[in-house]
């Protein structure tokens, strides 16, 4: 055999058809081209505390921008789902542990500041004391509650943590009336009616009083900690854990501590906590037994499964959507104008050719008129309604959609059958989908203005919000930002 | 010992074990053949309890029913089962079936989603109102007593029904080929469908049936208790769910012996502990603690082996 | 991780931007002393559990709050206007939502008073934020008793409902002297209103020498039949103060069923409606309010028939900041902190609520008083 003469850019061409170049054939074809591509070649390019600095920085720069009520709408509350969500993404994202009573350790952090820096005792600790204080305390309290879990599996681990979880609701509802033998009648909680008064954060003799500066505090604290995990993350403890959550008994037969990580996995997830119900508390002026149950455990999984279980970023863009979505729906005209955008926007996204799209749109907008003209011709009384929205959009949908004057039994119905028509819809292929689709949109818009846009804050949000969850599972099972699984069963 | 209090409090703890009981088979079949926690069952009770509602009020209410009132009641039952059983059937080919070879979290949060979907569409649909079933009106509440013990219509009725309908159940499990097909697929699903056992159908009939005695324990619930309202699924299926767990998730006998166990539980705790309304679901949830800490798979499950 | 803080960017500046679209009211940090101009309309702000659980009582305070300014539009060359925000009292959100809405009515500069909020835990909650807007709030079914005692909200916070303390009075006086049991069971639904009127309650019979028992039941808990077996049958009466009157129909029900139809039943404000009212013999504690009175028949022509009354003290509470604003505008600028002064300064001699209206310093109703009635043929008729 003749060796080829070595050529001078040999290094620099990939050689065609060697092993190199077409193991990094998959890179080359997800590569964006043009601005997008060149924004993600940036954005790689960044060292991770870069990556950090680069969402932190503008995050800094909204108090500036933003009134203090909307600070408080939109941010402050966001930092803090997103908070609690980190430590929950502990033990369910990187371990796998199903924890259903996870709130009650955001809770136990609250009322232990209250304890603590309160007029319930007349303590008033200084929040560099009273917090790290409250953390260690929680951390301790995870670790118990995780003893139990050594013997458990996947489902059995959620029923006892959601024990757990409504005991300590119980408990916190009732210690008003815990008598100790040697302290006498104690009022630990304040009972149904809660820890009231509690101080603002005294860091260092700094007073953190307005809405503004609990958003600092939050925002450096989420940094902190997103920092803190990512290290984590990348340690062998991090490995460890995933390890544990793809496969616990493989990961047993690997020596791999299970017992040990499950229990710090449940420490840390709980000091977390802790750390974010102190600091919740303290901006709530006071702990409530209601604030800390089912509803907010809810909206923290909401968070850390949309995003992504095992995610970082996730779980902010989680955090930001959960808690900013419904802000947006409060408005029934901002409402309104979000439901028809999105599916606007859908269907200019997921329609193609244009011409299709173009076509589907006329055939929408005309079959809806078409309707409209033979129910105001046949039965006036179908359109006698007036329109909830405002502005431009009342003209428009007075025109198109349905309005009847007694919505009631009508709308039900309506319900019904648009989720009927939904569910038929993603049986269909091809154009049978698009001819089904047009009737159905149309029906989706009159069920939203006779029946949903009055309950944007209600129940509208949470239908939304479960529909969107099982949409959500069929289509990325991870969530937004995690990682793609496969389990081996 | 006051046996008139232990005789109540016993037929209370029946009547609410039963309704567990039957909640409880639902989520035990489910789990037995997808290893799938249901949280949506607990509101497919909810909303067998509403069908019912309607039924009975589309034969003309309570008062002036159009047919007699025994009729009505089982045209009710009748109602809120099929429709309950369609409505699981439903739920588990959109939400559980695209989801069945993804990881074990994604069908929970689907069902998670599911059950907000339902809670809030009765929300949405029949409003916060609680609705009366009106049982004084339609089947008569006699309380008969026999020296100092009480039992009232309903109780009885919701007894002998939930034992009728779980020996039918065990009669389908134990002696039809599709029992047997139930019982193939939840031993180990690839080779029931190795041996020619359509998977697909084995499991939709599964929920189908599981859904139709949530929707009788719905009507039953209101037909003793009187008010509904579309949270009711929430607390009721976590205690179906408990019952299922302490008598052995995958069993059978398990969430019937499970249920009537919580029912009991509750009932004792009330009635003789200081204080027991207020904490009788600690001491229901403590008492699972300790049996799933002493056997870990409950009280009549099978210990799962797993492999690696 | 890479492409994934990249969204986060995306994410973070995208509602940056949508944050600086939205309202771009600078905050005020006007502590309640800087004038505005009055103009012809003034706002009023209005918290309240428009959505949520306690949807139901929320609607009625609402209602009748609207009602207040529609009537007073109407006569009036002024006008008043609304500006509510939804608390969703009990909600998953806890209180959360409550501040969020205080926050807002706080930046709002043009409004000069409040309304609300609903719940005790909820006035607990947005103390601090609404006193550092300046504002005075008036809530029409924050009963707890400590929210005037405390001192921590003194001349910011009113109500136009009686405390607890009252109520309490009034019930265990009735038991005492009128009924003259001796052995009474009560039963709380372990929230915070039913709690704290229990323990008075329960303290007072003591005292009084009444055998009394105390338990709990949940909120979600429709099944009483083990609770009814407990409770023994020479039991005389069984006071349940609890909120939702469903449950309460329920377990009057299930009473009768257990053959226990003997002993009565008692309920408290929040039982004021007609499932409580349907069950006969039941005796109930309200304000004084009297069905003949003129704004309670017109609200009742207008809305069906439905007198709602559990929302009446909020027609009284709009009632008070409305002519405190009124009174503050007269020289066509006004503060917070003047119409907080005027609202202090109150005197009305008739109102609906049966009560002529005049506050103490703590911010309760002179003289507030509860009335006793019984349920007969299916309305409650008052009879101490």
């Amino acid at each position: 055999m003749v060796d080829l003469p070595e050529r001078p850019d040999a290094l620099q061409t990939p050689r065609v058809g060697v092993d190199e170049w077409v193991a990094a054939h998959e890179e080359r074809v997800g590569r964006r081209t043009g601005l997008p591509g060149l924004i993600e070649r940036g954005w790689n390019w960044l060292p991770p505390f870069g990556k950090l600095a680069v969402c932190v920085v503008p995050a800094a720069l909204l108090p500036l921008l933003m009134s203090e009520e909307n600070l408080a709408r939109y941010a402050v509350y966001t930092l803090f789902y997103a908070l609690m969500g980190l430590g929950l993404n502990i033990v369910v994202g990187f371990s796998g542990l199903l924890d259903l009573g996870y709130i009650a350790f955001v809770g136990f952090g609250a009322y232990g500041y209250g304890i603590l820096a309160s007029t319930q005792f007349g303590n008033h600790w200084q929040a560099e004391l009273a917090i790290p204080v409250v953390t260690v305390a929680t951390a301790i309290l995870g670790l118990l509650v995780g003893l139990p879990s050594r013997r458990l599996v996947g489902d059995y681990l959620a029923i006892v943590t959601l024990f757990f979880g409504q005991a300590f609701v119980v408990f916190v509802n009732n210690a008003n009336r815990i008598s100790f033998p040697h302290f006498g009648h104690v009022d630990l909680t304040g009972g149904a009616n809660g820890l009231a008064n509690i101080d603002p954060l005294n860091l260092f003799g700094y007073h953190v009083s307005s809405t503004r500066q609990y958003y600092y505090v939050a925002l450096i604290a989420f940094a902190l900690l997103v920092s803190a995990l990512y290290f984590a993350n990348e340690s062998r403890t991090g490995r460890a854990w995933r390890a544990l959550r793809e496969d616990p008994l493989a990961a047993e037969s690997m020596t791999i501590p299970v017992n040990r990580l499950k229990l710090m996995a449940f420490a840390f997830g709980a000091g977390v906590a802790g750390f974010t119900g102190a600091i919740y508390g303290s901006f709530q002026t006071g702990a409530f037994p209601g604030d800390y149950d089912v509803g907010l455990l809810i909206t923290i999984y909401a968070v850390v499964i949309l995003g992504g279980t095992g995610s970082l970023a996730g779980v902010a863009l989680g955090a930001i959507i959960i808690n900013c979505a419904p802000e947006l729906l409060r408005s029934q005209h901002d409402a309104s104008l979000l439901f028809y955008g999105v599916i606007l926007v859908t269907i200019l996204a997921k329609v193609r050719p244009w011409r299709l799209c173009a076509a589907f749109l006329a055939a929408l907008v005309g079959f809806g008129f078409a309707v409209h003209a033979i129910a105001d011709a046949a039965w006036p009384r179908l359109t006698a309604g007036h329109a909830q929205a405002s502005g431009f959009l009342k003209g428009p949908i007075e025109a198109w959609v349905l309005l009847p004057r007694h919505p009631v039994k009508i709308a039900d119905f309506a319900y019904v059958i648009l989720i009927a028509a939904i569910l038929l819809v993603t049986q269909l292929h091809g154009w049978r989908r698009l001819a089904v689709l047009v009737p159905t949109l149309y029906l989706a818009a009159m069920v939203w203005e006779n029946l949903l846009v009055g309950q944007t804050a209600g129940a509208t949000r949470l239908i939304l919000l479960g529909a969107l969850l099982v949409a959500l599972m069929n289509a990325r099972p991870q969530g937004l930002l995690g990682t793609a699984r496969v389990e081996i069963v | 010992m006051n046996w008139s209090l232990f005789f109540d409090l016993t037929v209370s703890g029946l009547t609410l074990g039963s309704l567990y009981a039957l909640i409880a088979l639902g989520y035990s079949m489910v789990y037995g053949i997808l290893k799938l926690l249901n949280f949506a069952h607990g509101d497919v009770y909810m909303i067998g309890a509403f069908m019912g509602w309607f039924a009975l009020h589309g034969l003309g209410g309570p008062i002036s029913p159009d047919v007699g009132a025994w009729i009505v009641t089982a045209l009710m039952f009748l109602a809120a089962m099929a429709g309950c059983g369609v409505l699981g059937v439903v739920i588990e080919r959109f939400a559980y079936r695209p989801l069945r070879d993804a990881p074990r979290i994604a069908p929970l949060i689907s069902a998670l989603g599911v059950s907000f979907f339902l809670q809030n569409s009765a929300l949405l649909l029949f409003g916060a109102a609680f609705r009366d079933y009106d049982s004084f009106d339609l089947i008569g509440v006699r309380t008969r007593h026999v020296g100092n013990v009480y039992l009232a219509t309903p109780q009885i009725l919701t007894v002998i029904g939930a034992i009728v309908l779980m020996i039918a159940l065990t009669l389908v499990v134990a002696r039809t080929t599709v029992g047997k097909a139930m019982r193939a697929t939840s031993f180990d699903r690839e080779a029931a469908a190795m041996m020619g056992i359509d998977v697909d159908r084995v499991i939709s009939f599964t929920f189908f049936i599981g859904s139709a005695l949530a929707g009788a324990a719905g009507v039953m619930f209101g037909l003793v208790f009187g008010q509904i309202y579309h949270y009711m699924g929430f607390i009721a299926g976590l205690k179906g769910f408990t019952a299922a767990v302490i008598g052995g998730i995958g069993s059978i006998p398990g969430a019937m012996l499970g249920g009537l166990a919580v029912g009991l539980l509750e009932s004792y705790a009330t009635g003789y502990l200081p204080q027991g309304s207020t904490f009788q679901n600690l001491y229901v949830f403590a008492v699972l603690i300790a049996v799933i800490l002493v056997r870990p798979s409950g009280l009549l499950g099978r210990a799962a082996i797993q492999k690696v | 991780m890479k492409k994934s803080l990249f969204a986060l960017l995306v994410a973070v500046l995208a509602f940056a931007a949508a944050g600086t679209g939205g309202a771009s009211t600078r905050s005020s940090q006007a502590a309640g002393a800087a004038l505005i101009n009055c103009g012809k309309t003034r706002s009023i702000g209005l918290m309240a559990p428009i959505t949520g659980p306690a949807a139901s009582i929320g609607t009625l305070q609402v209602k009748w709050a609207q009602f207040y300014v529609t009537r007073y539009n109407r006569a009036h060359r002024t006008k008043f206007k609304l500006v509510k925000e939804d608390t969703q009292l009990g909600g998953p959100n806890g209180n959360a939502e409550a501040l969020k809405g205080a926050q807002a009515l706080k930046g709002n500069g043009k409004v000069l008073g409040v309304v609300g909020p609903a719940g005790s835990n909820e006035v607990k909650g947005v103390t601090s934020t609404l006193k550092g807007g300046g504002l005075g709030f008036v809530s029409g079914s924050a009963t707890n008793t400590t929210l005037t005692t405390d001192g921590t909200r003194t001349g910011y916070f009113f109500r136009t409902v009686p405390p607890d303390a009252q109520q309490s009075k009034s019930v265990s006086r009735f038991i005492v002297s009128n009924l003259k049991y001796k052995k009474v069971y009560i039963i709380d639904d372990q929230e915070a209103y039913s709690t704290g009127l229990s323990d008075e309650v329960e303290a007072q019979l003591k005292a009084a020498g009444v055998t009394t028992t105390r338990d709990g039941v949940s909120q979600q808990q429709s099944d009483f039949s083990a609770l009814i077996a407990k409770i023994p049958r020479d039991t005389q009466l069984v006071y349940i103060p609890w909120q939702l009157a469903p449950k309460a129909q329920a377990f009057g029900q299930q009473l009768r069923q257990a053959g226990k139809a003997s002993i009565k039943l008692m309920g408290s404000d929040g039982l004021f409606a007609p499932e409580f009212e349907s069950l006969s013999g039941v005796y109930d504690s309200f304000f004084p309010v009297q069905p003949t009175d003129a704004t309670i028949k017109a609200y009742m022509a207008s809305h069906g028939g439905n007198g709602d009354f559990f929302g009446a003290p909020s027609y009284v509470a709009a009632q008070v900041v409305g002519r405190a604003i009124d009174k503050a505008c007269k020289d066509g600028r006004a503060s917070r902190a003047e119409v907080r002064r005027w609202i202090a300064k109150t005197k009305l001699k008739k109102t609906l609520l049966g009560l002529p209206v005049s506050f103490t310093k703590g911010g309760d109703i002179k003289g507030g008083v509860f009335g006793i009635y019984q349920s007969k043929n299916g309305k409650f008729a008052r009879i101490a």
